[in-house]
């Protein structure tokens, strides 16, 4: 708990908060200012837009702690704002709300165009209001509102001021703090979570049917027969796994073992078990693994298919891959298939590479610090819906 | 959608964020805006032990004209940018981009060191700023190091930052009177993330052209000398010299194999193409 001393509607305040605690939990819970609406948590529905040194900002992706020393305005405060009255009256007339759920952040976006746009073009007050959803009204009685009050406005010849008035650099809400020590920080206390090793290994692994399929391949300079063979030394594919190890001695049916999977600032370990199939007749063969992070809850099913082509009249061996996955859990959440997909691209290239250096007799390149694991058991993890969220877009450009 | 506890820390200038995060070894993110990280931290996709927030080190809103090169720091804002805050060596580029990154309330805090640092392929900044020939500067304990904006991006949310380095301020080299300049993208939604972008500035005068194609979910297709677009060569005429088959030749070749998609990204650039020939 930090004390986080900050104005809110013109009032100079402290109040405890977590680090976590974003500003819009803060002013709700602590504050009891309960007009900041939460909806979707991540930016993209705005319904938690309040004004931030002045300007709009959205407090569900801001933390409180990060606005030491800033000035809130929340739609409480607005009570006496003059172009607020114009726009409660506004939407009034305008039946531009339904169940009103929206219409705090709306007010604060409306309030921002009103001041902002030059004139009251219906494209651009759309566009401008496109951060804000709402449900019920279909947005017509909404732009109209705003419409009228910015006609009004520039008919009584009030000038719009473009920048919003402000006038320094770098994210509102930053800046005014007492700045923090240059000490190095004491390691923040955190719940440690136990290795995974015990019992964590399921003891059946089951078939599945994939909710992702991807498909990659690679050639190796190696004979087809070769091939066939390393791919039954588990202990030495493993190693050419980058971000793989076991957790236990291998037999050729079954390996346990640990996948650790980084896609930029998102990174997992998934703890768990595979069963391995050979078929030698079609120089092809399949392992399935099922394995859980603990830190994310999450979950994944894994399947890679591997099938051995002879190339050059059996000089050298085609790898064909079929990674298939299923994630359950917080990293579910992920919905940027694309993203994964180019994830997966590197850490196949990377096995490939080790497994080229290993069959050749030198040792597998040290993982770069980034752990890129190619075992889509996990990567596939990734890979899976970073969309949800991804999708949206409170991308910062 | 509340995020896991983390330690949070304000370091009072950029050589103590530095070394918070080489003490930290990894096990630390950096906050700007939090225009990224915050959904990320929400929704548990990051679970960081500690939060260095640089959002309050006033050395890095600086912006300024530096040997002719316009250098900005890394907490710049795309609205400070969208509004003229900033001085706009690029004749209007820059401004035009960052007006339409989000939502105002999303560029009132979101920064371009951090959405480079980001490194999302659907994001604006890596695609228009190479385009732009832009450079990145680098800072860690070890020292700075300057780079091309292409160089930079490695992968899907990947970039060539080590750890304990953060991205310093972004250097804009000013865009010449002859050159022309387009910027399109392509979102189901407003303010969504992109799913196709194409850039372009060409300079017929100089027979000079630099393009991009982004958001194609890896690193962005930067083409430095781009007249192969172009029939072989970069002249006033080069609207109609546009040759679609290059573009979806070179997007084949980087791994997008579904037509539909190639096709987007091609309509998405000959837009470009033809807003900066307008």
């Amino acid at each position: 708990m930090n004390t986080i001393a900050l104005n809110v509607n013109r009032r100079a305040l402290e109040a405890l908060a977590e680090p976590r605690t974003s500003l819009a939990d803060f002013v709700r819970d602590k504050l009891d200012l309960t007009g900041t609406h939460l909806g979707c948590e991540h930016g993209v529905c705005g319904a938690c837009t309040v004004l931030l040194d002045g300007v709009p900002a959205r407090s569900c992706i801001t933390y409180a702690a990060a606005c030491e020393g800033a000035d809130i305005t929340t739609i409480e405060g607005l009570d006496e704002d003059e172009v607020t009255v114009e726009l409660r009256a506004a939407f009034t007339r305008e039946h531009a709300l339904q169940c009103g759920y929206c219409t705090p952040g709306m007010l604060v976006s409306a309030r921002d165009l009103v001041l902002r746009l030059p004139d009251a073009d219906e494209r651009r007050i759309r566009v401008g209001l496109s951060g804000n959803l709402c449900r019920c009204t279909g947005y017509v009685g909404i732009v109209r509102a705003v419409q009228s009050v910015i006609e009004a406005r520039r008919a009584r010849n009030i000038a719009p001021q473009a920048d919003g008035g402000r006038t320094s650099l770098g994210p509102v809400g930053s800046g005014r703090a007492a700045l923090g020590s240059n000490e190095q920080p004491p390691r923040p206390a955190r719940q440690e979570f136990a290795p995974a090793s015990d019992g964590v290994a399921p003891g059946v692994i089951p078939d599945f049917i994939p909710a992702t399929v991807l498909e990659q391949r690679f050639t190796l300079p190696h004979a087809p027969a070769k091939v066939f063979a390393m791919f039954d030394d588990i202990a030495g594919i493993a190693a050419c796994l980058p971000g793989v190890s076991l957790t236990a001695p291998p037999s050729p049916e079954r390996v346990e073992g640990a996948i650790r999977v980084r896609l930029g600032p998102i990174a997992a370990a998934f703890e768990g078990a595979a069963r391995v199939e050979r078929d030698p007749a079609t120089l092809s063969g399949r392992i399935i693994g099922i394995g859980t992070d603990r830190r994310s809850h999450s979950a994944t099913q894994g399947e890679i298919r591997y099938r051995l082509v002879p190339l050059d009249g059996g000089a050298a061996t085609t790898v064909e891959l079929s990674i298939g996955y299923t994630l359950t859990g917080m990293l579910a959440q992920i919905g940027r298939p694309g993203l994964v997909r180019d994830l997966a691209r590197r850490l196949v290239a990377e096995f490939a590479g080790n497994l080229d250096r290993h069959m050749s007799g030198a040792s597998p390149r040290e993982t770069t610090p980034a752990e890129l694991s190619f075992w889509s058991i996990v990567s596939g993890v990734v890979r899976a819906r970073i969309a949800r969220f991804f999708g949206r877009g409170d991308e910062p450009g | 959608m509340k995020p896991a506890p983390f330690g949070y820390e304000r370091p009072r200038d950029l050589n103590s964020a530095l070394s918070m995060l080489a003490a930290a070894g990894g096990s630390a993110k950096v906050i700007a805006g939090g225009q990224s990280l915050g959904p990320m931290l929400n929704l548990r996709l990051v679970q960081p032990e500690l939060v260095v927030d640089i959002s309050g080190l006033a050395e890095l809103k600086q912006a300024e004209l530096r040997d002719g090169e316009l250098v900005l720091g890394a907490l710049v804002t795309h609205a400070d940018i969208e509004d003229g805050r900033t001085a706009d060596v690029t004749r209007g580029a820059m401004r035009g981009v960052a007006a339409n990154i989000a939502y105002r309330a999303v560029r009132n805090r979101g920064t371009i060191g951090g959405s480079l640092s980001h490194a999302d392929p659907a994001a604006d900044w890596i695609s228009a700023l190479a385009a732009l020939g832009a450079r990145v500067a680098l800072r860690s304990l070890a020292g700075a190091r300057v780079m091309a904006i292409e160089a930079f991006v490695v992968g899907a949310l990947e970039s060539a930052l080590h750890a304990g380095e953060i991205v310093e301020a972004v250097h804009v080299p000013p865009r010449p009177v002859s050159a022309h300049w387009g910027y399109a993208k392509s979102c189901r939604k407003t303010g969504e993330f992109a799913h196709a972008i194409g850039a372009v500035l060409v300079d017929p005068a100089r027979a000079s052209a630099r393009v991009v194609i982004g958001a194609i979910d890896t690193v962005p297709i930067v083409l430095t000398d781009a007249a192969e677009l172009f029939g072989g060569r970069v002249a006033a005429d080069y609207k109609q010299r546009f040759d679609a088959r290059v573009a979806d030749a070179l997007l084949a070749k980087a791994g997008i194999s579904d037509a539909a998609e190639r096709h987007i990204h091609v309509s998405v650039l000959k837009r470009a193409v033809h807003e900066a020939a307008a």
